[in-house]
């Protein structure tokens, strides 16, 4: 029997970080992506599917994120390819679908600021409606509801310590680990400043933006 | 005209079209589940037993109590640190600033799973629910200060000025002319936070208090039929958020938009819009080249 060393504690600690990261990324992108399109068709997608839409919105915005990742993890569980990466997989969706949620009522709400003339006028140039929106819409919403939107990113990031609770070896679970091994407090600590390493210089982030937003208002 | 108003009026009060299609979207889901032969009739037989819900019910009791405890505490803490960061100088105010932003920037489970170790190793309680709630109480009043701040600081200034010309005391000012105005404009985003904080009790299941989750659990441990309770559980929770979201956003409409903090739930969004009255950048029209 081997005792672990610092070493082992170490390096699960920095997988958990970059397990973490991973996380975040990749369920920011796909928040980012399903919002958008989310969104877009509750504005021009017509009562059938804006309905269907405003469905998953409230649905998902209205249940606890972990019993959704329960959820998706035994839905996934017998897809089995590969049984270390499949809680990954299950929190990576469960996380995107739940921020999706989210980030479509922005992206929303930054469509409907721009003025409607715009898409006529960019259809008398000829454009198709999917061009103007693609092209002359979306990039305006999006570029005023992006302190919104980095909001929800630091929300995401900090929800992915959710994914613990489906054995994602993340940083939470990760510090967990370290602390049952030690039985030191210091695993804590070092997760709590890991985490403020994340979402700190983001909220700075988000602030500056706000303020230079005000400014040119 | 006055036809018109009526229609509209009645058709904002009609139940919503989305309520009734994300129930065929359940419907549809478990058509799915059903065909794939991932379900089965006879899992979903326990929740037709009165004591099922019954057991479930303690559950939720627990839920709901941790969730109203905590409530209650950090709107006591999050008014005190609110004024306390719109009224302090110096110092002080960079205090309660940073105690509130670092409270913000660290995941509520992290703050759960550290105070509940933290009371074991130190002998306070051993009692899962006592962390539990302190832990939701921690965060909550971090981030209900951040909203009565930004309460306060959307209240036009002249308004403070004029009462204190009148003679009026700081405490007077805040008590009778900002905090009412204030509260009355918090309280759309008051109640998002108390959905979000709803849904965070949940967690308490990862410290292994017995809330709803935990219930839950050890009724699929008698009749193993995981994905049906996790789903029972996901509705209850809907079904006492949504009406609560269609709440939040009947007081977030009966307002002028000049009057409103924030539109869309989850509780950083809520804060953040908060600093800025009436969301101009949404009201910007560029204009057409």
């Amino acid at each position: 029997m081997t005792f672990p060393t610092l070493d082992d504690n170490a390096s699960l600690f920095v997988q958990g970080y970059l397990t973490t990261l991973q996380l975040s990324l990749g369920a920011i992108a796909l928040s980012l992506v399903l919002g958008t399109f989310v969104a877009t068709v509750r504005v021009w997608g017509g009562p059938v599917l804006a309905s269907i839409a405003r469905g998953y919105v409230e649905f998902f915005r209205n249940t606890p994120l972990l019993v959704q990742l329960l959820f998706l993890a035994v839905l996934l569980a017998p897809a089995n390819l590969n049984v270390t990466r499949e809680p990954f997989l299950a929190a990576l969706i469960g996380l995107g679908v739940y921020t999706g949620a989210y980030v479509s009522e922005v992206v929303r709400s930054g469509i409907l600021s721009v003025d409607a003339r715009q898409i006529e006028a960019a259809r008398t140039l000829g454009l198709t409606q999917l061009d103007a929106i693609r092209y002359v819409v979306l990039p305006q919403a999006i570029r005023t509801v992006i302190p919104p939107l980095g909001n929800l990113a630091i929300a995401l990031v900090k929800n992915t310590a959710i994914a613990g609770g489906i054995a994602v070896n993340e940083l939470l679970k990760a510090s967990g680990i370290i602390e049952s091994r030690t039985f030191q407090f210091t695993p804590y600590y070092a997760m709590l400043v890991a985490y403020w390493t994340m979402t700190l210089p983001l909220a700075w982030l988000v602030g500056r933006l706000e303020r230079r937003l005000a400014f040119t208002r | 005209m006055t036809a018109h108003v009526a229609a509209s009026q009645l058709r904002r009060h009609a139940p919503g079209r989305g309520a009734l299609v994300a129930t065929g979207l359940i419907v549809t889901l478990i058509v799915l589940l059903f065909a794939t032969g991932r379900l089965e009739a006879r899992r979903w037989e326990p929740f037709l037993l009165p004591s099922t819900w019954l057991f479930l019910a303690r559950g939720l009791l627990v839920t709901l109590v941790v969730a109203g405890v905590s409530l209650v505490a950090s709107l006591v803490f999050g008014v005190v640190l609110g004024i306390a960061r719109s009224a302090l100088s110096g110092p002080g105010r960079w205090i309660v600033a940073a105690l509130i932003e670092i409270v913000r920037a660290t995941p509520i489970l992290a703050i759960l799973l550290v105070v509940y170790i933290a009371m074991l190793r130190t002998g306070i309680t051993r009692e899962a629910v006592v962390a539990g709630i302190v832990g939701l109480t921690i965060y909550n009043s971090a981030v209900i200060g951040e909203i009565v701040r930004a309460g306060i600081a959307s209240i036009p200034r002249g308004e403070s000025e004029a009462a204190r010309s009148l003679g009026l005391t700081y405490g007077q000012m805040m008590r009778w002319i900002v905090l009412p105005q204030a509260l009355a404009r918090m309280t759309p985003a008051l109640v998002s936070q108390l959905i979000t904080l709803i849904k965070d009790t949940s967690l308490l299941f990862i410290i292994a208090a017995p809330e709803l989750l935990s219930f839950g659990k050890s009724f699929f441990n008698f009749y193993g039929n995981l994905l049906e309770t996790y789903f029972v559980i996901g509705c209850i929770f809907f079904a006492i958020n949504y009406p609560l979201s269609r709440l939040a956003r009947r007081l977030e409409a009966g307002r002028e938009p000049a009057e409103r903090l924030a539109v869309t739930g989850e509780e950083e969004l809520v804060a953040s819009v908060a600093t800025a009255p009436a969301t101009p950048a949404l009201q910007r029209r560029s204009p057409v080249p």
